[in-house]
């Protein structure tokens, strides 16, 4: 009984401390700390998002992020990097970013001074870029054996035949035994069944007005639909990137079309006015 | 056209160099003619170079003549093998000699070979003389017998020489220098001297030494990849000891092998920390091997394999045993070898940082095997500064985009002079509509890099009424730099 309330007491501290250091408390950066705190679970804190999750957004596992034109590679990689930083907090160790050589052609890349300002330290990054796509699948599957490796990204053009249910199964059990942050980033590629814990599709929105700056860019936002979730519902929000807090954080948007379906079951996510539906809900 | 090469059979028939087609047609009508092809003749030189380093690792082209496609160049192509501290390894200078030429002509080349004391002389006896091996120190006294063409001089001196009557080298090592020299030039006296050992000649190997190396000859040829694999093993094993003794591991390894019809293959492979240990030495072969998609000929087999080290680096401290668990960082520089070794080492790269503003100059990747360690702490300072800075007070925006075109794009945009942002753009056959922009961030040209009348770029973030965010900048300033600024897509916003 003392020490569950020493506990709570440390917890009450720790969660003064974060919100002092403002960056902290944002998206994904504090690792729960009841039974794990080595990382594997990982919090959005954005309420919507961290409630369709039963037992929290698992961090070593397979992911895809995906989008449909290639114009919205941009906000995909965006995404996937403040994931990705949010995600590697607590995990040491490099990160590999392979590329399958259809996405060089006309997708342009990374860049580091970019990726930095999502948090993520380009140094840790590893760029493999194969020659093709058989080596990069043979490439994504050493990377996922070595158990020093905090993550893996696959970025993909389409959806390719090799990489099947098989395939992405093969990387979902690594991740979960090597304890990596595994994800696949397609490409204007369609959505398929696949052994990812969750996949994500993004795309870019126009920018929160900015009420200083006239026809000025605000804080950048994205349009995010999770697809797919093995550990509960699917859903629709639309979040922005808050450069001086460094974390995702939800952005209501002032219309609503219809009332979300899932959020009348007994175990939805808590209602919010700005969840809605959406007709592909897997 | 002229004869450049004639055969053995072509000689006895009256036929020599320098001869016309036609009169050697008349003298011999059942002729064989080909074309005289320098370029073939030097890759097939080059071959031969490679198989001979086999008997030693330091084997030169002979360079002495000019290769000008004349019939002097044909006659001059050689090699000269620096075999010092080899030819016991071959049972003795006789027997490696008559292994060398034997295993030559046996492959159809006709070739002549001589050992002596200084290139010079292994080269004029090598052509002009029967004899092939000249004791130590008895080659200045059979020079005197040979002809003053095998001393390497071109043909005017040679003429003039000729026509002052002397005609062996006898007759010119004896004469006083100076008046030679002021006859002949420096020339003369140069060749003399390298070829009796007056003045020192190095010859020039045509590839470094490898600081260690290991090899094995067999007496049946191998064939199977396993074979292969597991005699790397055994000489990785025998080079284990040389490591130990000096504390060192391997950063780049060659493994040659040598086929029996004398074709040479040559497997490079580079490792990301230094190794020294047989399983990773030959894992990295495995993944080089199976990453050639069975490129690797093997033919009737490889009698001669040879490991060499290319380059080495002491070993860092193994503290991480003491724990009892594996090496920290073993398992990746583990990976990066094995990605490097089937993919090749330059597409396995990390981010560094370089010192410009330029965006597509500000990073490049470099070969993550290449890196050291020490390298790595280095730069993650460098770009985590870089984000504290935006973190502060800096901008609570994203000024730079994640995805950057290497080149630049041009696209057909309708801005505002002198320095609006645009309103209207095409890219990619799409039409664009901007709604928001923020900008201009100026970034001046490098005048060192780009010459002083570089145009100047000034970047805008547009934004398109879809939500498209786009990095674009218009190259020079309007009527300052040029009257007419282009514009270009540079990257893509999150």
């Amino acid at each position: 009984m003392q020490g569950n309330n020493a506990h709570r007491q440390m917890e009450a501290l720790q969660e003064a401390v974060a919100k002092v250091d403002g960056r902290h408390a944002s998206f994904a950066r504090r690792a729960r700390s009841r039974g794990h705190n080595d990382g594997s679970i990982v919090d959005f804190d954005i309420a919507a998002i961290d409630g369709v999750f039963k037992g929290g957004f698992p961090a070593f596992a397979l992911h895809e992020v995906r989008c449909s034109l290639t114009r919205d590679i941009g906000a995909a990689t965006g995404f996937l990097a403040g994931l990705l930083a949010g995600c590697m907090q607590q995990r040491q160790g490099r990160i590999v970013w392979i590329c399958d050589p259809a996405c060089r052609l006309d997708g342009g890349q990374l860049f580091p001074a970019g990726l930095a300002m999502f948090g993520l330290d380009p140094a840790r990054l590893v760029v493999v870029q194969p020659v093709d796509l058989k080596a990069a699948l043979w490439a994504s599957d050493e990377a996922a054996k070595c158990q020093e490796l905090a993550g893996v990204i696959f970025q993909v053009k389409g959806n390719p035949r090799n990489f099947d249910m098989t395939a992405t199964r093969r990387l979902m059990l690594k991740a979960q035994q090597n304890g990596q942050f595994i994800a696949i980033l397609r490409q204007g590629g369609e959505e398929e069944a696949n052994a990812a814990a969750t996949r994500w599709h993004v795309r870019a929105q126009p920018s929160m007005v900015d009420p200083d700056i006239q026809r000025g860019i605000g804080l950048l936002q994205l349009n995010l639909v999770l697809e797919r979730n093995r550990h509960g519902q699917t859903g629709h929000w639309t979040i922005a990137w808050n450069q001086k807090t460094h974390g995702f954080e939800h952005a209501p948007t002032h219309y609503v079309d219809r009332p979300a379906l899932s959020s009348d079951r007994s175990d939805g996510a808590p209602q919010m006015g700005q969840v809605m539906a959406f007709e592909r809900a897997s | 056209m002229r004869l450049v090469a004639v055969d053995a059979c072509g000689r006895e028939a009256g036929l020599r160099m320098d001869q016309t087609l036609s009169d050697a047609r008349a003298l011999f009508p059942d002729l064989d003619v080909f074309d005289h092809d320098p370029a073939a003749d030097a890759v097939l030189l080059s071959a031969i170079a490679a198989w001979c380093d086999r008997y030693t690792p330091l084997v030169a082209l002979d360079r002495s003549c000019q290769s000008d496609g004349s019939a002097a160049a044909v006659h001059c192509a050689g090699l000269l093998l620096d075999i010092t501290g080899c030819s016991h390894l071959f049972g003795g200078e006789e027997a490696m000699l008559l292994d060398v030429v034997g295993r030559l002509r046996a492959a159809g080349l006709m070739a002549s070979a001589a050992i002596a004391d200084t290139p010079g002389a292994a080269w004029a006896f090598a052509r002009y003389s029967d004899r092939q091996i000249i004791t130590s120190g008895d080659h200045q006294r059979q020079l005197l017998d040979l002809p003053l063409i095998s001393l390497r001089l071109d043909l005017p001196m040679l003429d003039m020489l000729k026509k002052l009557g002397l005609r062996t080298i006898g007759c010119i090592a004896d004469l006083p220098r100076a008046p030679l020299a002021a006859r002949f030039g420096n020339g003369l006296l140069q060749r003399l001297d390298q070829a009796l050992g007056r003045q020192e000649e190095a010859i020039s190997p045509r590839l470094p030494v490898p600081e260690l190396s290991s090899e094995r000859v067999f007496a049946e040829p191998i064939i199977l990849q396993d074979d292969i694999e597991r005699t790397v093993g055994q000489l990785a094993g025998h080079l284990r000891q040389r490591f130990d003794e000096r504390q060192l591991g391997a950063r780049a390894l060659e493994l040659k092998l040598f086929r029996v019809d004398g074709h040479v293959a040559c497997v490079r492979v580079r490792a990301a920390s230094p190794v020294y240990s047989i399983d990773r030495i030959v894992m990295l072969f495995r993944e080089r091997i199976a990453g050639f998609h069975d490129d690797l000929e093997a033919g009737f087999g490889f009698d001669l394999v040879r490991l060499n080290v290319l380059e080495s680096e002491a070993r860092q401290s193994e503290q991480g045993e003491m724990t009892g668990g594996s090496m920290r960082g073993e398992g990746f520089s583990n990976l990066v070898d094995k990605l490097g070794a089937r993919l090749g080492t330059d597409r396995v790269q990390r981010f560094v940082a370089a010192g410009t503003h330029i965006p597509e100059r500000s990073f490049g990747l470099l070969p993550e095997a290449s890196c050291g360690q020490k390298d790595a702490g280095a730069q993650a300072v460098l770009w985590r500064q870089d984000n504290h800075g935006h973190e502060g007070d800096g901008p609570a925006v994203l000024t730079r985009p994640v995805i950057l075109f290497e080149r630049p794009e041009q696209v057909e945009a309708i801005a505002e002079v002198p320095d609006g942002p645009p309103v209207r753009f095409r890219w990619r056959r799409t039409l664009y509509r901007i709604e928001r922009s923020e900008g201009p961030e100026r970034i001046a040209c490098e005048w060192w890099r780009d010459g002083r009348g570089g145009y100047s770029r000034d970047y805008f973030r547009v934004e398109d009424d879809q939500g498209y965010r786009f990095w674009m900048f218009r190259l020079g300033l309007f009527e300052r730099e040029t009257g007419n600024p282009k514009w270009f897509m540079h990257g893509i916003f999150a």
